[in-house]
Protein backbone atom coordinates (compact mmCIF):
# COMPACT_ATOMS: atom_id res chain seq x y z
CA UNK A 1 0.00 0.00 0.00
CA UNK A 2 2.79 2.37 0.85
CA UNK A 3 4.48 3.07 -2.47
CA UNK A 4 5.43 6.60 -1.50
CA UNK A 5 8.21 8.10 0.54
CA UNK A 6 6.78 10.02 3.52
CA UNK A 7 9.99 10.52 5.50
CA UNK A 8 10.75 13.95 4.06
CA UNK A 9 7.25 15.19 4.89
CA UNK A 10 7.51 13.83 8.42
CA UNK A 11 10.93 15.42 8.85
CA UNK A 12 9.73 18.79 7.53
CA UNK A 13 6.73 18.73 9.87
CA UNK A 14 8.90 17.88 12.86
CA UNK A 15 11.27 20.71 11.91
CA UNK A 16 8.29 23.06 11.85
CA UNK A 17 9.21 23.97 8.28
CA UNK A 18 5.87 24.91 6.77
CA UNK A 19 7.20 25.70 3.29
CA UNK A 20 8.95 22.39 2.86
CA UNK A 21 5.99 20.56 4.36
CA UNK A 22 3.69 22.04 1.72
CA UNK A 23 6.19 21.31 -1.07
CA UNK A 24 6.49 17.69 0.07
CA UNK A 25 2.73 17.38 0.23
CA UNK A 26 2.41 18.66 -3.34
CA UNK A 27 5.12 16.23 -4.45
CA UNK A 28 3.26 13.33 -2.85
CA UNK A 29 -0.07 14.37 -4.34
CA UNK A 30 1.53 14.75 -7.77
CA UNK A 31 3.02 11.29 -7.43
CA UNK A 32 -0.44 9.90 -6.78
CA UNK A 33 -0.53 9.55 -3.00
CA UNK A 34 -4.00 9.80 -1.47
CA UNK A 35 -4.99 12.48 1.01
CA UNK A 36 -5.78 9.89 3.67
CA UNK A 37 -2.38 8.29 3.16
CA UNK A 38 -0.68 11.65 3.59
CA UNK A 39 -2.59 12.21 6.81
CA UNK A 40 -1.97 8.75 8.22
CA UNK A 41 1.62 8.19 7.13
CA UNK A 42 2.74 11.81 7.12
CA UNK A 43 0.92 13.95 9.64
CA UNK A 44 -0.05 11.28 12.16
CA UNK A 45 3.40 9.76 12.00
CA UNK A 46 4.95 13.16 12.76
CA UNK A 47 2.52 13.66 15.64
CA UNK A 48 3.43 10.27 17.09
CA UNK A 49 7.12 11.16 17.00
CA UNK A 50 6.42 14.54 18.57
CA UNK A 51 4.37 12.84 21.25
CA UNK A 52 7.28 10.50 22.01
CA UNK A 53 9.64 13.48 22.34
CA UNK A 54 7.31 15.31 24.68
CA UNK A 55 8.33 13.84 27.98
CA UNK A 56 7.77 15.95 31.06
CA UNK A 57 11.40 17.14 30.80
CA UNK A 58 11.45 17.92 27.10
CA UNK A 59 7.99 19.26 26.39
CA UNK A 60 7.97 22.79 25.02
CA UNK A 61 5.15 24.68 23.41
CA UNK A 62 7.26 26.38 20.75
CA UNK A 63 8.27 23.12 19.07
CA UNK A 64 4.67 21.91 19.01
CA UNK A 65 3.43 25.29 17.73
CA UNK A 66 5.85 25.20 14.83
CA UNK A 67 4.91 21.65 13.93
CA UNK A 68 1.26 22.55 14.33
CA UNK A 69 1.54 25.52 12.01
CA UNK A 70 3.13 23.30 9.37
CA UNK A 71 0.41 20.66 9.86
CA UNK A 72 -2.29 23.27 9.36
CA UNK A 73 -0.67 24.43 6.11
CA UNK A 74 -0.56 20.85 4.87
CA UNK A 75 -4.21 20.36 5.80
CA UNK A 76 -5.10 23.50 3.81
CA UNK A 77 -3.21 22.04 0.85
CA UNK A 78 -5.06 18.76 1.16
CA UNK A 79 -8.48 20.25 1.82
CA UNK A 80 -8.63 23.74 0.30
CA UNK A 81 -11.71 25.88 1.02
CA UNK A 82 -14.71 24.32 -0.69
CA UNK A 83 -13.30 20.79 -0.73
CA UNK A 84 -15.20 18.14 1.26
CA UNK A 85 -13.94 18.03 4.85
CA UNK A 86 -11.92 15.02 5.98
CA UNK A 87 -13.59 12.26 7.97
CA UNK A 88 -13.13 12.78 11.69
CA UNK A 89 -13.15 10.53 14.75
CA UNK A 90 -15.43 12.74 16.86
CA UNK A 91 -16.21 16.36 17.73
CA UNK A 92 -14.46 17.96 20.69
CA UNK A 93 -15.35 21.39 22.09
CA UNK A 94 -12.52 23.44 23.63
CA UNK A 95 -12.39 26.65 25.67
CA UNK A 96 -10.43 28.74 28.13
CA UNK A 97 -13.06 29.62 30.74
CA UNK A 98 -14.26 33.09 31.65
CA UNK A 99 -11.56 35.13 33.35
CA UNK A 100 -8.73 33.32 31.60
CA UNK A 101 -7.44 34.96 28.45
CA UNK A 102 -4.54 32.58 27.99
CA UNK A 103 -5.20 30.38 25.02
CA UNK A 104 -1.82 29.09 23.95
CA UNK A 105 -2.32 25.74 25.69
CA UNK A 106 -5.82 25.42 24.29
CA UNK A 107 -4.60 26.23 20.79
CA UNK A 108 -1.87 23.60 21.07
CA UNK A 109 -4.47 21.01 22.10
CA UNK A 110 -6.66 22.09 19.20
CA UNK A 111 -3.80 21.59 16.80
CA UNK A 112 -2.90 18.16 18.21
CA UNK A 113 -6.52 17.03 18.03
CA UNK A 114 -7.02 18.35 14.51
CA UNK A 115 -3.84 16.67 13.35
CA UNK A 116 -4.89 13.38 14.88
CA UNK A 117 -8.29 13.30 13.23
CA UNK A 118 -10.75 15.12 15.47
CA UNK A 119 -13.14 17.88 14.54
CA UNK A 120 -12.57 20.72 16.98
CA UNK A 121 -15.03 23.46 17.86
CA UNK A 122 -13.10 26.25 19.56
CA UNK A 123 -15.11 28.47 21.90
CA UNK A 124 -12.09 30.70 22.39
CA UNK A 125 -10.82 32.32 25.55
CA UNK A 126 -12.65 34.09 28.36
CA UNK A 127 -15.60 31.81 27.54
CA UNK A 128 -18.72 31.89 29.76
CA UNK A 129 -19.89 28.49 30.96
CA UNK A 130 -23.31 28.81 29.32
CA UNK A 131 -21.76 29.49 25.92
CA UNK A 132 -19.57 26.42 26.34
CA UNK A 133 -22.49 24.15 27.25
CA UNK A 134 -24.54 25.53 24.34
CA UNK A 135 -21.73 24.65 21.94
CA UNK A 136 -21.40 21.13 23.34
CA UNK A 137 -25.12 20.56 22.86
CA UNK A 138 -25.27 22.13 19.41
CA UNK A 139 -22.25 20.24 18.10
CA UNK A 140 -23.18 16.89 19.66
CA UNK A 141 -19.69 16.69 21.09
CA UNK A 142 -18.08 13.57 22.47
CA UNK A 143 -16.03 15.56 24.95
CA UNK A 144 -15.12 19.02 26.17
CA UNK A 145 -11.62 20.23 26.93
CA UNK A 146 -11.10 23.11 29.33
CA UNK A 147 -7.79 24.84 29.66
CA UNK A 148 -6.74 26.92 32.66
CA UNK A 149 -3.54 28.80 33.33
CA UNK A 150 -4.87 30.52 36.44
CA UNK A 151 -6.30 28.92 39.53
CA UNK A 152 -9.20 31.34 39.85
CA UNK A 153 -11.12 29.48 37.14
CA UNK A 154 -11.21 26.26 39.18
CA UNK A 155 -14.68 26.96 40.63
CA UNK A 156 -16.00 27.24 37.05
CA UNK A 157 -14.18 24.07 35.99
CA UNK A 158 -15.88 22.25 38.86
CA UNK A 159 -19.30 23.32 37.59
CA UNK A 160 -18.91 21.98 34.05
CA UNK A 161 -20.01 18.43 34.80
CA UNK A 162 -23.08 19.50 36.81
CA UNK A 163 -24.08 21.90 34.05
CA UNK A 164 -23.80 19.10 31.51
CA UNK A 165 -25.95 16.82 33.63
CA UNK A 166 -28.54 19.60 34.06
CA UNK A 167 -28.83 19.79 30.27
CA UNK A 168 -29.05 16.02 29.85
CA UNK A 169 -25.49 15.87 28.53
CA UNK A 170 -24.03 13.69 31.26
CA UNK A 171 -22.51 11.36 28.66
CA UNK A 172 -20.07 14.08 27.51
CA UNK A 173 -16.57 13.48 28.85
CA UNK A 174 -14.70 16.38 30.47
CA UNK A 175 -10.96 16.93 30.08
CA UNK A 176 -8.81 19.57 31.80
CA UNK A 177 -5.29 20.83 31.25
CA UNK A 178 -3.09 23.90 31.47
CA UNK A 179 -0.64 25.14 34.08
CA UNK A 180 -3.20 25.57 36.89
CA UNK A 181 -5.61 22.74 36.21
CA UNK A 182 -2.94 20.11 35.69
CA UNK A 183 -1.86 20.55 39.30
CA UNK A 184 -5.21 19.12 40.37
CA UNK A 185 -6.57 15.59 40.38
CA UNK A 186 -9.54 14.83 38.13
CA UNK A 187 -11.62 14.08 41.20
CA UNK A 188 -10.82 17.39 42.93
CA UNK A 189 -12.02 19.47 39.99
CA UNK A 190 -14.80 17.07 39.01
CA UNK A 191 -13.67 16.18 35.52
CA UNK A 192 -13.04 12.82 33.87
CA UNK A 193 -9.42 13.38 32.93
CA UNK A 194 -6.56 15.77 33.68
CA UNK A 195 -3.78 15.81 31.08
CA UNK A 196 -0.21 16.90 31.75
CA UNK A 197 0.32 17.51 28.03
CA UNK A 198 -1.87 17.89 24.94
CA UNK A 199 -0.82 14.42 23.86
CA UNK A 200 -2.14 12.91 27.11
CA UNK A 201 -5.53 14.37 26.24
CA UNK A 202 -5.39 13.00 22.68
CA UNK A 203 -4.52 9.53 23.99
CA UNK A 204 -7.44 9.63 26.40
CA UNK A 205 -9.80 10.56 23.56
CA UNK A 206 -8.35 7.82 21.37
CA UNK A 207 -9.19 5.34 24.10
CA UNK A 208 -12.75 6.62 24.12
CA UNK A 209 -13.07 6.41 20.36
CA UNK A 210 -11.21 3.12 20.10
CA UNK A 211 -8.65 4.66 17.77
CA UNK A 212 -5.16 3.25 17.44
CA UNK A 213 -2.16 5.57 17.68
CA UNK B 1 17.93 37.92 63.78
CA UNK B 2 15.26 39.74 61.78
CA UNK B 3 13.64 38.57 58.56
CA UNK B 4 15.92 40.52 56.26
CA UNK B 5 19.05 39.25 58.02
CA UNK B 6 17.67 35.71 57.88
CA UNK B 7 17.06 35.92 54.15
CA UNK B 8 20.48 37.38 53.44
CA UNK B 9 22.02 34.61 55.53
CA UNK B 10 20.27 32.09 53.29
CA UNK B 11 21.45 33.92 50.16
CA UNK B 12 25.03 33.79 51.46
CA UNK B 13 24.80 30.23 52.83
CA UNK B 14 25.45 31.46 56.36
CA UNK B 15 24.02 30.15 59.63
CA UNK B 16 20.67 31.56 60.77
CA UNK B 17 18.25 31.14 63.67
CA UNK B 18 15.87 29.29 61.32
CA UNK B 19 15.13 28.78 57.64
CA UNK B 20 13.42 31.85 56.16
CA UNK B 21 9.91 31.41 54.82
CA UNK B 22 8.37 33.53 52.06
CA UNK B 23 4.78 32.92 51.09
CA UNK B 24 4.18 34.36 47.61
CA UNK B 25 1.06 36.11 48.84
CA UNK B 26 -0.02 38.63 46.21
CA UNK B 27 -3.77 38.84 45.53
CA UNK B 28 -4.43 36.64 48.55
CA UNK B 29 -3.61 39.68 50.70
CA UNK B 30 -6.68 41.37 49.16
CA UNK B 31 -8.86 38.30 49.73
CA UNK B 32 -7.74 38.20 53.35
CA UNK B 33 -8.63 41.87 53.86
CA UNK B 34 -11.97 41.41 52.07
CA UNK B 35 -10.88 43.87 49.42
CA UNK B 36 -11.65 43.45 45.74
CA UNK B 37 -8.72 42.26 43.65
CA UNK B 38 -9.63 44.88 41.04
CA UNK B 39 -9.09 47.64 43.63
CA UNK B 40 -6.01 46.02 45.12
CA UNK B 41 -4.08 46.07 41.84
CA UNK B 42 -4.88 49.73 41.17
CA UNK B 43 -4.21 51.36 44.52
CA UNK B 44 -0.71 51.39 45.97
CA UNK B 45 -1.84 52.54 49.41
CA UNK B 46 -4.43 49.78 49.60
CA UNK B 47 -2.01 47.17 48.35
CA UNK B 48 0.56 48.12 50.96
CA UNK B 49 -2.06 48.06 53.73
CA UNK B 50 -3.26 44.60 52.70
CA UNK B 51 0.30 43.31 52.49
CA UNK B 52 1.07 44.66 55.95
CA UNK B 53 -2.03 43.03 57.39
CA UNK B 54 -1.12 39.71 55.78
CA UNK B 55 2.40 40.00 57.20
CA UNK B 56 0.98 40.63 60.67
CA UNK B 57 -1.29 37.63 60.35
CA UNK B 58 1.19 35.10 58.99
CA UNK B 59 4.55 36.47 60.24
CA UNK B 60 6.58 35.34 57.26
CA UNK B 61 9.77 37.03 56.08
CA UNK B 62 8.86 39.17 53.04
CA UNK B 63 6.18 41.45 51.62
CA UNK B 64 5.47 42.12 47.97
CA UNK B 65 4.86 45.34 46.05
CA UNK B 66 3.42 43.34 43.18
CA UNK B 67 0.21 43.83 41.23
CA UNK B 68 -0.06 41.47 38.27
CA UNK B 69 1.73 40.62 35.04
CA UNK B 70 0.17 43.44 33.04
CA UNK B 71 1.60 46.55 34.70
CA UNK B 72 4.39 47.07 32.15
CA UNK B 73 2.37 46.29 29.02
CA UNK B 74 -0.41 48.63 30.16
CA UNK B 75 2.08 51.45 30.80
CA UNK B 76 3.43 50.94 27.27
CA UNK B 77 -0.03 51.12 25.71
CA UNK B 78 -1.90 47.79 25.87
CA UNK B 79 -5.46 48.07 27.14
CA UNK B 80 -6.73 45.91 30.00
CA UNK B 81 -10.04 44.67 31.30
CA UNK B 82 -10.43 44.98 35.07
CA UNK B 83 -12.67 42.69 37.07
CA UNK B 84 -13.72 42.72 40.69
CA UNK B 85 -12.53 39.32 41.80
CA UNK B 86 -9.82 38.49 39.28
CA UNK B 87 -6.53 39.89 38.06
CA UNK B 88 -6.87 42.21 35.06
CA UNK B 89 -6.39 40.71 31.62
CA UNK B 90 -5.11 42.19 28.37
CA UNK B 91 -7.94 43.33 26.10
CA UNK B 92 -5.68 44.54 23.30
CA UNK B 93 -1.96 43.99 23.01
CA UNK B 94 -0.23 47.18 21.89
CA UNK B 95 1.75 45.35 19.22
CA UNK B 96 -1.24 43.36 18.02
CA UNK B 97 -2.74 46.60 16.76
CA UNK B 98 -0.08 47.13 14.15
CA UNK B 99 2.06 49.55 16.16
CA UNK B 100 5.69 49.03 15.31
CA UNK B 101 8.53 49.00 17.77
CA UNK B 102 9.55 52.48 16.64
CA UNK B 103 6.20 53.81 17.88
CA UNK B 104 6.82 52.55 21.41
CA UNK B 105 8.66 54.40 24.12
CA UNK B 106 10.01 53.27 27.46
CA UNK B 107 7.40 54.24 30.05
CA UNK B 108 8.17 56.62 32.88
CA UNK B 109 7.60 54.68 36.13
CA UNK B 110 6.62 57.91 37.88
CA UNK B 111 3.94 58.73 35.35
CA UNK B 112 2.66 55.91 33.19
CA UNK B 113 -0.14 53.42 33.86
CA UNK B 114 -0.17 51.87 37.31
CA UNK B 115 3.60 52.06 37.71
CA UNK B 116 3.38 55.09 40.08
CA UNK B 117 0.92 53.15 42.27
CA UNK B 118 3.29 50.20 42.45
CA UNK B 119 6.12 52.55 43.44
CA UNK B 120 3.83 54.00 46.10
CA UNK B 121 3.22 50.49 47.44
CA UNK B 122 6.97 49.82 47.61
CA UNK B 123 7.55 53.15 49.35
CA UNK B 124 4.79 52.53 51.92
CA UNK B 125 5.90 48.99 52.62
CA UNK B 126 9.51 50.01 53.18
CA UNK B 127 8.35 52.78 55.49
CA UNK B 128 6.28 50.24 57.40
CA UNK B 129 8.84 47.45 57.79
CA UNK B 130 12.15 49.29 57.36
CA UNK B 131 15.00 46.83 57.20
CA UNK B 132 13.29 44.24 59.34
CA UNK B 133 11.40 42.47 56.56
CA UNK B 134 12.34 42.02 52.89
CA UNK B 135 10.38 44.33 50.59
CA UNK B 136 10.12 42.69 47.18
CA UNK B 137 9.17 44.58 44.03
CA UNK B 138 8.46 42.87 40.74
CA UNK B 139 9.26 43.25 37.08
CA UNK B 140 8.64 40.87 34.21
CA UNK B 141 11.53 39.24 32.42
CA UNK B 142 12.15 40.67 28.92
CA UNK B 143 10.81 37.50 27.29
CA UNK B 144 7.58 37.55 29.29
CA UNK B 145 7.11 41.27 28.70
CA UNK B 146 7.57 40.81 24.94
CA UNK B 147 4.83 38.20 25.00
CA UNK B 148 2.62 40.56 26.99
CA UNK B 149 3.13 43.21 24.32
CA UNK B 150 1.94 41.13 21.37
CA UNK B 151 0.43 37.84 22.54
CA UNK B 152 2.20 34.52 22.93
CA UNK B 153 1.66 32.97 19.53
CA UNK B 154 2.51 36.12 17.59
CA UNK B 155 5.67 36.62 19.65
CA UNK B 156 6.88 33.04 19.37
CA UNK B 157 6.29 32.82 15.64
CA UNK B 158 8.05 36.16 15.22
CA UNK B 159 11.04 34.76 17.10
CA UNK B 160 11.34 31.98 14.52
CA UNK B 161 10.33 33.89 11.38
CA UNK B 162 12.05 37.22 12.06
CA UNK B 163 14.59 36.66 14.82
CA UNK B 164 16.30 40.03 14.40
CA UNK B 165 13.09 41.95 14.90
CA UNK B 166 12.25 39.74 17.87
CA UNK B 167 15.68 40.46 19.37
CA UNK B 168 15.08 44.20 19.01
CA UNK B 169 11.79 43.80 20.88
CA UNK B 170 13.56 41.91 23.64
CA UNK B 171 16.11 44.70 23.93
CA UNK B 172 13.32 47.25 24.23
CA UNK B 173 11.64 45.09 26.88
CA UNK B 174 14.91 44.80 28.81
CA UNK B 175 15.20 48.58 28.83
CA UNK B 176 11.64 48.87 30.22
CA UNK B 177 12.38 46.26 32.87
CA UNK B 178 15.59 47.97 33.97
CA UNK B 179 14.00 51.40 34.27
CA UNK B 180 11.00 50.07 36.21
CA UNK B 181 13.10 47.86 38.49
CA UNK B 182 15.56 50.64 39.31
CA UNK B 183 12.61 52.93 40.11
CA UNK B 184 11.30 50.28 42.52
CA UNK B 185 14.68 50.16 44.23
CA UNK B 186 14.71 53.93 44.50
CA UNK B 187 11.20 53.82 45.97
CA UNK B 188 12.28 51.45 48.71
CA UNK B 189 12.15 47.86 47.48
CA UNK B 190 15.12 45.81 48.67
CA UNK B 191 15.04 43.98 45.36
CA UNK B 192 12.78 43.61 42.34
CA UNK B 193 11.99 39.95 41.73
CA UNK B 194 12.15 39.11 38.03
CA UNK B 195 9.09 37.08 37.10
CA UNK B 196 9.66 35.28 33.83
CA UNK B 197 7.20 32.42 33.33
CA UNK B 198 7.30 32.68 29.53
CA UNK B 199 10.97 31.68 29.57
CA UNK B 200 10.04 28.35 31.08
CA UNK B 201 11.38 25.32 29.22
CA UNK B 202 7.76 24.23 28.91
CA UNK B 203 7.33 27.20 26.55
CA UNK B 204 10.72 27.54 24.85
CA UNK B 205 13.57 25.03 24.50
CA UNK B 206 16.82 25.64 26.38
CA UNK B 207 18.84 26.64 23.25
CA UNK B 208 16.29 29.40 22.61
CA UNK B 209 16.79 30.57 26.20
CA UNK B 210 20.55 30.61 25.70
CA UNK B 211 20.29 32.54 22.45
CA UNK B 212 17.60 35.11 23.29
CA UNK B 213 17.03 35.33 27.04
CA UNK B 214 20.23 34.73 28.97
CA UNK B 215 22.24 37.84 27.99
CA UNK B 216 19.26 40.16 28.47
CA UNK B 217 18.53 38.85 31.94
CA UNK B 218 22.22 39.27 32.79
CA UNK B 219 22.00 42.90 31.69
CA UNK B 220 18.88 43.41 33.82
CA UNK B 221 20.42 41.88 36.93
CA UNK B 222 23.68 43.82 36.55
CA UNK B 223 21.67 47.04 36.43
CA UNK B 224 19.72 46.06 39.55
CA UNK B 225 22.88 45.27 41.49
CA UNK B 226 24.39 48.58 40.44
CA UNK B 227 21.25 50.32 41.67
CA UNK B 228 21.55 48.64 45.06
CA UNK B 229 19.49 45.44 44.90
CA UNK B 230 20.33 43.26 47.89
CA UNK B 231 20.08 40.16 45.74
CA UNK B 232 18.89 39.05 42.32
CA UNK B 233 15.82 36.84 42.46
CA UNK B 234 14.67 35.02 39.35
CA UNK B 235 11.31 33.33 39.21
CA UNK B 236 10.79 31.05 36.23
CA UNK B 237 7.72 28.88 36.45
CA UNK B 238 7.51 25.25 35.36
CA UNK B 239 10.14 22.55 34.82
CA UNK B 240 13.16 24.87 34.81
CA UNK B 241 15.92 22.26 35.20
CA UNK B 242 17.25 22.57 31.59
CA UNK B 243 17.91 26.30 32.05
CA UNK B 244 19.21 26.27 35.64
CA UNK B 245 22.83 25.88 34.45
CA UNK B 246 22.60 29.38 32.92
CA UNK B 247 21.61 31.03 36.20
CA UNK B 248 25.10 31.61 37.69
CA UNK B 249 26.24 33.40 34.52
CA UNK B 250 23.08 35.52 34.55
CA UNK B 251 23.86 36.60 38.11
CA UNK B 252 20.98 34.91 39.94
CA UNK B 253 21.32 34.92 43.73
CA UNK B 254 17.91 33.39 44.54
CA UNK B 255 16.39 30.87 42.14
CA UNK B 256 12.74 30.04 42.52
CA UNK B 257 11.93 26.41 41.79
CA UNK B 258 8.40 25.43 40.91
CA UNK B 259 6.64 22.37 42.30
CA UNK B 260 7.60 20.21 39.32
CA UNK B 261 11.35 20.67 39.90
CA UNK B 262 13.09 17.98 41.90
CA UNK B 263 14.89 19.80 44.78
CA UNK B 264 17.91 17.44 44.90
CA UNK B 265 18.41 17.94 41.16
CA UNK B 266 18.20 21.73 41.57
CA UNK B 267 20.70 21.54 44.44
CA UNK B 268 23.10 19.51 42.31
CA UNK B 269 22.78 21.93 39.39
CA UNK B 270 23.06 25.09 41.48
CA UNK B 271 25.30 24.16 44.43
CA UNK B 272 26.09 27.75 45.40
CA UNK B 273 22.77 29.46 44.59
CA UNK B 274 20.05 30.01 47.17
CA UNK B 275 16.86 28.19 46.16
CA UNK B 276 13.30 28.96 47.12
CA UNK B 277 10.32 26.70 46.70
CA UNK B 278 8.59 24.51 46.01
CA UNK B 279 5.21 23.49 47.46
CA UNK B 280 2.52 22.91 44.83
CA UNK B 281 0.61 26.23 44.63
CA UNK B 282 -2.78 24.62 44.18
CA UNK B 283 -2.21 22.61 47.37
CA UNK B 284 -2.83 25.85 49.29
CA UNK B 285 -6.37 25.75 47.89
CA UNK B 286 -7.14 22.04 47.81
CA UNK B 287 -5.07 20.37 50.53
CA UNK B 288 -5.33 20.12 54.30
CA UNK B 289 -2.98 21.98 56.66
CA UNK B 290 -1.44 18.67 57.77
CA UNK B 291 -0.41 17.94 54.20
CA UNK B 292 1.20 21.38 53.82
CA UNK B 293 3.00 20.88 57.13
CA UNK B 294 4.30 17.47 55.99
CA UNK B 295 5.48 18.83 52.65
CA UNK B 296 7.16 21.78 54.39
CA UNK B 297 8.97 19.45 56.79
CA UNK B 298 10.08 17.25 53.92
CA UNK B 299 11.61 20.25 52.15
CA UNK B 300 13.27 21.55 55.30
CA UNK B 301 14.84 18.12 55.86
CA UNK B 302 16.01 17.96 52.22
CA UNK B 303 17.86 21.27 52.56
CA UNK B 304 18.93 20.90 56.20
CA UNK B 305 22.53 19.97 55.45
CA UNK B 306 23.05 22.56 52.76
CA UNK B 307 21.46 25.89 53.77
CA UNK B 308 20.85 28.36 50.97
CA UNK B 309 17.13 27.74 51.12
CA UNK B 310 13.95 29.76 51.56
CA UNK B 311 10.80 27.76 52.16
CA UNK B 312 7.97 28.88 49.90
CA UNK B 313 5.43 27.89 47.33
CA UNK B 314 6.53 26.90 43.83
CA UNK B 315 4.71 29.90 42.37
CA UNK B 316 2.05 32.37 43.47
CA UNK B 317 -0.10 31.24 46.36
CA UNK B 318 -3.55 31.52 44.76
CA UNK B 319 -5.79 34.36 46.01
CA UNK B 320 -8.45 31.87 47.08
CA UNK B 321 -6.06 29.78 49.22
CA UNK B 322 -7.06 28.57 52.66
CA UNK B 323 -5.34 30.78 55.28
CA UNK B 324 -4.74 27.78 57.54
CA UNK B 325 -2.61 26.24 54.79
CA UNK B 326 -0.36 29.29 54.56
CA UNK B 327 -0.10 29.33 58.34
CA UNK B 328 0.89 25.65 58.27
CA UNK B 329 3.85 26.42 55.98
CA UNK B 330 5.02 29.31 58.16
CA UNK B 331 4.65 27.29 61.35
CA UNK B 332 6.82 24.53 59.89
CA UNK B 333 9.95 26.68 60.09
CA UNK B 334 9.12 27.52 63.70
CA UNK B 335 9.30 23.84 64.59
CA UNK B 336 12.90 23.67 63.35
CA UNK B 337 14.23 25.52 66.36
Amino acid sequence: MNDFEFDLLVESLLDGDQNNSVLETRRLLDAGAGRKQIITLGIESAMQQLDARCTAEQFNLLEIMLCGRAVMEVMKELYPPGAPAPETKATIVLASLQGDVHDLGKNIFKMVLTATGYRVVDCGKDCPLEKLIDAIQRENALAVGISGLITTIIPQARRVRDKLIERGLGRVKTLAGGAALKQATAESIQVDFVGQTAFDGARYLDQLTGSKR
Amino acid sequence: MNSLERIMAAVNFQAADRTPVIAQVFGHAATLADVSLGDYVRDGDLLARCQTQALQRYEYDAVFALMDVNVETEAIGSSLTYRTDQYPVVKTHILAEGAGLNKLSVPDPNRDGRMPELLKAARNLRKEVGDDVLVVGCVLGPMTLTIQLMGAETALFLAIDEPEQFARLLDFAAEVVIRFGVAQLEAGAHLPMVFDPSSSPSVIPAPFYREFVQARLKRVFEAFKQAGALANWLHTAGPAVPILPYYPQIGVDIANIDFCVDPPEAMRTLPTTCLNGNIRPLAFVLSEPEEIADESSRLLRAFAGRGGFILSSGCEIPPESRPENIAAMVQAVGRER
